[in-house]
C-alpha cells in the first residue's frame, strides 16, 4: 500500500469513528431533501390554496348594514357575526384575525348620500391567510362600493365612467408552477452546500486537529513524501464529500414522491440515471471543496480557527449563485469557468430536463478540476514549510 | 549513530540554536540535557529532519539530514514531546499506521506488533482504542509506534515527562534494553535524577550552546561539584 493510500485509508477510518463529524459531515445530505420537499409542498399547497378558499371575517355591527352583508355573502367569504365594541381588542388577541366593524350611523349616512366609514381591524405582522383575507374583503367591498357610486350617478343623470378616467386591471402570471420552480431553483445550491459540508470536518479534523492534538510532528518524521501526505488528506476529505453527495441523491429520490408536484401537472422524477449525471458533473467540485477546505485549515492555527475560517469558506461557492439567479443569468461558457456556478448551473439544466450543452460540461469540469490541482499545490507548499509545526 | 556539526537555528530574532556539535554512540544512552528553551528540542526536531538548520549539519549514520530525508527517517524512530497518538484508533492501528507508511508488509507488521506487544507488556490494551488510556499506556504505544520499522537510532524528546514511578522504571528497562541491542538512543531531559540511572553520556545545552559533553563521571570531574544536579546547573549556566 502506497503512502497515499495508508494515510486515505486511515483519514477516513479515524474520522468514521467519530460521531459528531459524521452527525456534522452527513446531517444536512439526509435531512436537507426532507426540508426541501416540506418548503416544496408548503408553496405549492398554499399557492393553490389561494384560488378557492373562502375570506374569512368577522363582522361587527351586521344589523346596521344589511345590504353590504347581503352582498358580501354573495361572494365568496366565511362570516362570522360578532358583537363588540372593541375590535382591536379582538384582533390583537387573535379571536378574530380580520374585523369589518360597522359603525351604528351607516344607514343613515348611507341614505342621506354621505360618505360612511367603515373599518377594517387586521394585523399586517401577520402573514399567511390574515393577510389574504385582508385584501380580498377590502377588494369586496371596494366593488360594492363602486356599484353603488355609479348607481348614484346613473340616478343624477351623470355618465359612471368620468368619475373613472383610469381603471387598473392586474394580470398575475405566475402559476402555482412558477413558484414551485423558484423553490425547485435552490435545489443546486442546496447541493453545492452538501458536498462542501461534507468534508468540512474531515479537513478540519486531519489538519489543524492533528497538529493540535500533537500527531502531527510524528507523522512528518515518518518516510512519506509531504505531497503524498496532502494528497491523502485532500482525498479523504473528497471522499466523505461524494458520501455527502451520494446520500443526499438517494434521499432527495425517496423524498421527492412526496412533494405534490402532480397537483400542478408536473412530474419530477430522480432516477438513476440522473443521479449519476448530477454525480458526474459534481465530481471535480467535490474535489475542489475538499482542496479548498483542507488549504484552509492547514492554514489555521487551532481547530477552532480553522472552523471558524471553513464556515465563512463554505458561504463563499454560494455567492455567485445567489448573485446570478437574482439576475437570472443564463448558462454560457464563460461562466462555467466559476467552480460551484458552473456545477449549479448544469445540475439545474439536469433537474428541469432542460438540454446541456457538452461543452459547458467539459469547460467546467475541466476548469474546476483544474483550481482543485492549484489549491492541492498551496497545501503541498504549506506543508513543505517549517512553519506547518509551529 | 548519531553526530550533529555546528547546528544554527533562528526563529525570526530567536537565536535557539547558536553552535551545537556532539555525537551519540551506538550500544550507549545519551542524554542532550538542559534547562526548558535551553534548544534540546530544536536540536532533535533537526535530526529528525523536522526543521532545517540554518548553518552546520548531522548524520544519522552515514545520511545527512540536509541531504536525504527519507534515508535518514528510515534510520531513525522519533518520540516527539507529545505522544501525539490518535485516540480513535486503538493502539494496534496507531502503531500499524506508521509501519505502513514505513512500507511494511502485511504480515510482517503484524508479527512486529505483536512481538512488540510482547516486549513492551501492552497485550492488556493493545486492540483497546487509546482515548482514556493512561500516561504510562500511551508512552508505551508511541515508543512501539517510533521503533516499529526497527530502527537502528531513537530519539526520544523528555519522554519521561508525566509518567509515575512504575511507568518510568518501565521505561527506563525499555530504554536499556533497546542499548543492549546495540542501539544509539538520543534524549533529551531536564531532570538529573533520572539521567544518572539511565545514561552513559552527557550533553548538556544551556543558551543554544554545548557547555559539556562526555560520560557522568567526566561530568562530576570538570565541573567540581559532589552533587550530579550541582554539576549540572553549573555547567548549563542556570545560575548565572
Amino acid at each position: 500500500m502506497s503512502g497515499f493510500t495508508t494515510v486515505l485509508v486511515k483519514e477516513c477510518r479515524d474520522n468514521l469513528r467519530d460521531r459528531r463529524t459524521i452527525l456534522s459531515s452527513f446531517s444536512l445530505a439526509v435531512l436537507g431533501p426532507v426540508l426541501f420537499i416540506g418548503l416544496m409542498s408548503f408553496v405549492l399547497n398554499t399557492a393553490l390554496g389561494e384560488s378557492d378558499e373562502p375570506a374569512e371575517v368577522s363582522i361587527t355591527g351586521a344589523a346596521y348594514a344589511p345590504d353590504l352583508i347581503a352582498f358580501l355573502e354573495s361572494q365568496n367569504t366565511r362570516i362570522t357575526y360578532i358583537e363588540t365594541d372593541d375590535p382591536r381588542t379582538e384582533v390583537v388577541g387573535r379571536h378574530h384575525p380580520l374585523v369589518l366593524f360597522i359603525p351604528e350611523d351607516y344607514q343613515a349616512r348611507f341614505t342621506a348620500g354621505l360618505m360612511v366609514p367603515v373599518t377594517l381591524w387586521h394585523d399586517s405582522s401577520q402573514i399567511g391567510s390574515s393577510r389574504r383575507n385582508f385584501s380580498a374583503v377590502r377588494a369586496m367591498i371596494s366593488t360594492y362600493a363602486r356599484t353603488i357610486g355609479v348607481l348614484r350617478l346613473q340616478l343624477r343623470g351623470v355618465d359612471p365612467t368620468i368619475a373613472n378616467p383610469i381603471v387598473v386591471r392586474e394580470m398575475d402570471t405566475a402559476s402555482p408552477a412558477a413558484r414551485a420552480l423558484t423553490v425547485l431553483a435552490t435545489l443546486p445550491y442546496l447541493l453545492v452546500l452538501v458536498v462542501f459540508m461534507g468534508g468540512f470536518y474531515l479537513a478540519i479534523d486531519t489538519t489543524a486537529g492533528e497538529r493540535e492534538h500533537g500527531s502531527l510532528e510524528p507523522l512528518l518524521c515518518q518516510p512519506i513524501s509531504r505531497a503524498q501526505l496532502v494528497l491523502g488528506k485532500t482525498s479523504a476529505a473528497a471522499l466523505f464529500s461524494a458520501l455527502s453527495l451520494v446520500l443526499f441523491l438517494i434521499s432527495f429520490a425517496l423524498a421527492i414522491p412526496f412533494a405534490p408536484l402532480h397537483r400542478i401537472g408536473m412530474s419530477l422524477e430522480v432516477d438513476l440515471a440522473m443521479s449519476a449525471a448530477i454525480f458526474g458533473v459534481s465530481t471535480p467540485l467535490m474535489l475542489f471543496g475538499a482542496s479548498v477546505l483542507t488549504a484552509v485549515a492547514s492554514w489555521a492555527k487551532s481547530y477552532k480557527e480553522a472552523q471558524t475560517y471553513l464556515t465563512v469558506v463554505i458561504l463563499v461557492p454560494t455567492l455567485p449563485l445567489i448573485v446570478t439567479q437574482m439576475m437570472s443569468i443564463e448558462p454560457s461558457a464563460a461562466l462555467m469557468t466559476v467552480p460551484s456556478l458552473s456545477q449549479s448551473m448544469l445540475i439545474n439544466q439536469l433537474i428541469t430536463g432542460e438540454a446541456v450543452d457538452l461543452t459547458h460540461v467539459v469547460i467546467s469540469m475541466a476548469t474546476t478540476g483544474l483550481a482543485a490541482a492549484a489549491m492541492i499545490r498551496l497545501t503541498i507548499w504549506l506543508y513543505n514549510r517549517e512553519r506547518i509545526l509551529i | 549513530m548519531i553526530r550533529a556539526e555546528g547546528l544554527m537555528k533562528s526563529f525570526g530574532e530567536v537565536r535557539a540554536v547558536r553552535e551545537v556539535s556532539f555525537a551519540a554512540a551506538d550500544g550507549r544512552v545519551t542524554a542532550l540535557l538542559g534547562p526548558n528553551g535551553a534548544g534540546k528540542s530544536t536540536c532533535l526536531r533537526i535530526l529528525s529532519t523536522i526543521l532545517q538548520p540554518d548553518a552546520g549539519s548531522a548524520w544519522i549514520d552515514e545520511h545527512g539530514v540536509n541531504d536525504d530525508r527519507h534515508a535518514v527517517l528510515r534510520a531513525i524512530g522519533v518520540l516527539p514531546h507529545a505522544t501525539g497518538l490518535y485516540t480513535r484508533l486503538t493502539a494496534r492501528e496507531n502503531i500499524a499506521y506508521f509501519g505502513q507508511l514505513h512500507g511494511i508488509g502485511r504480515s510482517a507488521l503484524a508479527e512486529r506488533i505483536d512481538s512488540l506487544a510482547d516486549e513492551l507488556e501492552m497485550g492488556g490494551f493493545i486492540d483497546r482504542k487509546v482515548e482514556g488510556f493512561s500516561q504510562g499506556q500511551r508512552i508505551k504505544v508511541a515508543l512501539a509506534r517510533a521503533v516499529v520499522h526497527n530502527p537502528q537510532n531513537l530519539i526520544l524528546d523528555e519522554p519521561t515527562n508525566g509518567l509515575d514511578v512504575m511507568a518510568t522504571r518501565a521505561l527506563r528497562e525499555i530504554i536499556l534494553n533497546l542499548k543492549r541491542q546495540g542501539r544509539c538512543v538520543l534524549f533529551s531531559s531536564h531532570i538529573m535524577q533520572e539521567v544518572a540511572n539511565l545514561c552513559d553520556d552527557v550533553v548538556i545545552i544551556g543558551g543554544g550552546e554545548v557547555r559539556f559533553q562526555g560520560t557522568l563521571d567526566a561530568l562530576v570531574r570538570e565541573s567540581g561539584e559532589n552533587d550530579l544536579e550541582d554539576a549540572f546547573i553549573r555547567m548549563a549556566g542556570v545560575g548565572e
